[in-house]
């Protein structure tokens, strides 16, 4: 039988699972709707990130909270480097040589992945002491209480660096009209290597705070993506705000979908409601349904 | 059958595998470099998942089964070749390996790999084939009794030899302090779905209580709704079979949201090592079946265990449960030869559906299907205990075998 106790703990257990649904899907995001690429490598730069955390935590014992920032590090680099090196020569040359070139990226990091740690999965955890909070009607498990409320701060620091830094608002404009941003004196192509960077520093990231909640193996990149993916068409591409609503909807519906008719159709649901939202709002909850932000 | 209390010695081990290197050498010059063997010598072909999701279990596989070919090579009176592949957990990979090694050596007979998926894929080649095939680590039964099975022969626990273990496992409890609600977490597969029949009805007739049977999705990483609904439920005794992922995540959630239930029986979900590495503590009282568990004894238990410590350095005195599960399968490969007197296919299965087993995991024959006969083989129930698994059911006189730890205590007291 369902109880409303249940309900409640379902809800409460899907809200802080979407806020790392929505750090997961913010990187994706923000390259999707500033520099038209759709980042296939995602989800694999969040299985890297993951990794990051997972092995300073197991060497030293530093909690992943704090092994973010490696990850952080580490991924802004290696975003870079592609956009430097790779992806330049083909953003604006159409959308098949980026996913080509990313989904060789996305295979590369799977492989190296398996051929450097196994396929074993492996986790990290809070590293910190303390149990979850009882509220008395529902549990507020210490981990995921935890990797929601740091989800949330970087959504919201992501958001006040793009709405009130000259960098933030200059990759606004770049994404508004990239012709017209030129002509304004913004360095594009330099706005698009932090842009990358920005996008795979988000991955690793959630990487490293998922690293604390789930196993983590070599070829979790490509379901991660699709949860990516579903929440960026939920809340709108490039929609910070709609991005974390899109992330809270994917995890509410999926506890809530597994409560009512089972956890076999846990996924059936929300891909359901992305479904409903493409049919009937296409440009995503919060999306202009125009170009750019 | 056999007497098989004699040990193994190193040397004799290492002439047997020299032997049969050499005489694969011998066979590879003869046929141009293809490989396969002569008349008389049993060429077995097999893959094990070295690499992909299940690689923590290749390494336990290939050993038991290179004992077990070491073992035929000092029975038998010819050369036992085996061309072990790494099939990447993947059934595409699979098939394309054992379509390689037939297509290249004139192979007798097949061994299988790990889990329902593979085994199956394994299974399916073989019968196209007219090839014997045993395969372990596999106990969904339907396939035996719906895929008109011919060749393949499953000398493992099956659904039905699970949950009957796991009513042994509970009577072990005195009756006062015994649980009777028992929880389910069905993975939406078919073996999911007969394993989850199986307990309902074994348990319910026994009668437990069965307060809660929820499905999940294999590759799930969130458990925390059947958390709820177990503590809902008042779950006492949680029965699943997820993946070995699943079972680890599944735990460290119910850590993380302070429940646990009095028993817990991951089936598959806690077979390989990887479940202590990634658990530690939070993995003790943990239940599984996977076919063999140190602390079974007879029928060439002592044997294997000398074989197995003098051949691999080790730290540990427990080996791990899938050396012995498949080192058992080559216990029957070798027995079905010797009945046969050939490696002609057709007599080794006429052995294999009439002669009965005798096995580290006990005495039984096989059903015309390929099942092991109801009720005959021993389904051992192990307990992970200080980064070992242990025989906690049935009991034994072995030191390696542990008194079954009941309850698992709340979180705030481990």
């Amino acid at each position: 039988m369902v109880t409303g106790e249940l309900v409640s703990q379902s809800i409460v257990n899907g809200l802080l699972l979407g806020g790392i649904y929505a750090v997961a899907a913010l990187g994706l995001s923000l390259v999707f709707g500033i520099m038209d690429i759709v980042n296939l490598a995602h989800g694999h730069m969040l299985m890297v990130g993951a990794y990051v955390a997972i092995l300073l935590f197991a060497a030293t014992g530093i909690t992943p909270l704090l092994g973010m920032f490696l990850a952080i590090g580490l991924l802004f680099v290696l975003g870079v480097v592609l956009q430097k090196v790779l992806l330049k020569h083909v953003v604006g040359e159409g959308i098949e040589q980026p996913i080509i070139i990313l989904f060789g990226l996305a295979l590369i990091l799977q492989n190296i992945g398996q051929l450097v740690l196994g396929g074993d999965a492996r986790t990290a955890d809070l590293g910190i002491p303390g149990s979850g909070i009882d509220l008395g009607f529902v549990f507020l498990s210490l981990p995921r209480t935890v990797t929601f409320v740091v989800a949330v701060l970087l959504i919201v620091s992501t958001w006040a660096f793009l709405q009130y830094t000259r960098t933030g608002q200059a990759i606004r404009a770049t994404a508004q009209n990239r012709t017209a941003a030129k002509h304004m004196g913004i360095d594009t192509d330099r706005i698009y290597v932090i842009t990358l960077g920005i996008g795979t520093a988000l991955a690793g990231a959630a990487g490293a705070l998922l690293s604390m909640l789930f196993p983590i193996d070599p070829y979790i990149g490509w379901s991660y993506l699709l949860k990516a993916f579903a929440v960026v068409v939920l809340g709108g591409v490039g929609s910070i705000l709609g991005t974390l609503v899109g992330g809270v909807v994917l995890g509410v519906s999926e506890n809530l979908g597994a409560l009512y008719l089972g956890g076999g159709y846990r996924n059936v649901v929300s891909l359901l409601i992305f479904l409903g939202v493409l049919l009937l709002k296409p440009e995503g909850l919060f999306g202009s349904g125009g170009d750019g932000e | 059958m056999v007497n098989d209390d004699s040990p193994v010695t190193r040397r004799s081990y290492l002439k047997g595998t020299a032997g049969a290197a050499a005489m694969a050498s011998l066979a590879g010059c003869a046929f141009g470099g293809g490989g396969g063997g002569s008349d008389d010598t049993l060429t077995i072909a097999g893959t094990v998942p070295e690499t992909g999701a299940f690689s923590s279990l290749g390494q336990d596989l290939r050993r038991g089964y290179e004992l077990g070919q070491a073992r035929m090579n000092e029975q038998l009176d010819r050369d036992v070749e085996l061309i072990l592949q790494d099939d990447e957990s993947d059934a595409q990979t699979l098939r394309q390996n054992l379509q390689e090694m037939t297509s290249n050596n004139d192979v007798n007979m097949i061994w299988g790999s790990f889990s329902s998926l593979l085994v199956t894929a394994g299974s399916a080649f073989a019968e196209n084939q007219n090839l014997p095939f045993l395969g372990i680590a596999f106990a969904y039964e339907e396939p035996h009794r719906n895929d008109n099975y011919e060749w393949t022969y499953s000398p493992f626990p099956k659904s039905r030899d699970v949950a009957r273990s796991t009513l042994g496992t509970l009577d072990l409890i005195p009756e006062g302090d015994r649980p009777n609600r028992i929880g389910i977490w069905e993975p939406n597969s078919g073996w999911g779905k007969e394993q989850a029949e199986y307990w309902e009805n074994r348990l319910g007739e026994a009668g437990y209580d069965i307060v809660l049977r929820e499905t999940f999705e294999i590759g799930s990483q969130d458990f925390s709704t059947l958390i709820s609904q177990s503590q809902s439920a008042d779950v006492e005794v949680l029965l699943s079979n997820p993946t070995p992922g699943g079972g680890i995540t599944a735990v460290n959630q119910m850590q993380s949201n302070n429940w646990s239930p009095k028993m817990l029986k991951f089936v598959r979900g806690a077979d390989p090592s990887a479940w202590w590495s990634a658990l530690g503590d939070a993995g003790a009282y943990a239940l599984m079946c996977p076919g063999w568990v140190p602390g079974l004894t007879g029928n060439g238990n002592q044997q294997l265990r000398e074989t197995y410590m003098s051949e691999y350095e080790t730290e540990s005195q427990y080996m791990p449960v899938n050396v012995g599960g498949s080192y058992n399968l080559t216990q029957v490969a070798l027995q079905a030869v010797q009945a046969a007197g050939s490696i002609e296919a057709d007599a080794i299965q006429s052995a294999l559906r009439s002669e009965t087993f005798q096995t580290v995991i006990g005495e039984f024959g096989f059903e015309d299907n390929g099942l092991p006969a109801e009720g005959e083989l021993t389904a051992p129930t192990g307990q992970w205990w200080d980064g070992a698994q242990r025989l906690a059911y049935p009991n034994t006189d072995s030191e390696r075998s542990l008194e079954f730890r009941y309850p698992i205590p709340p979180w705030s007291e481990r």
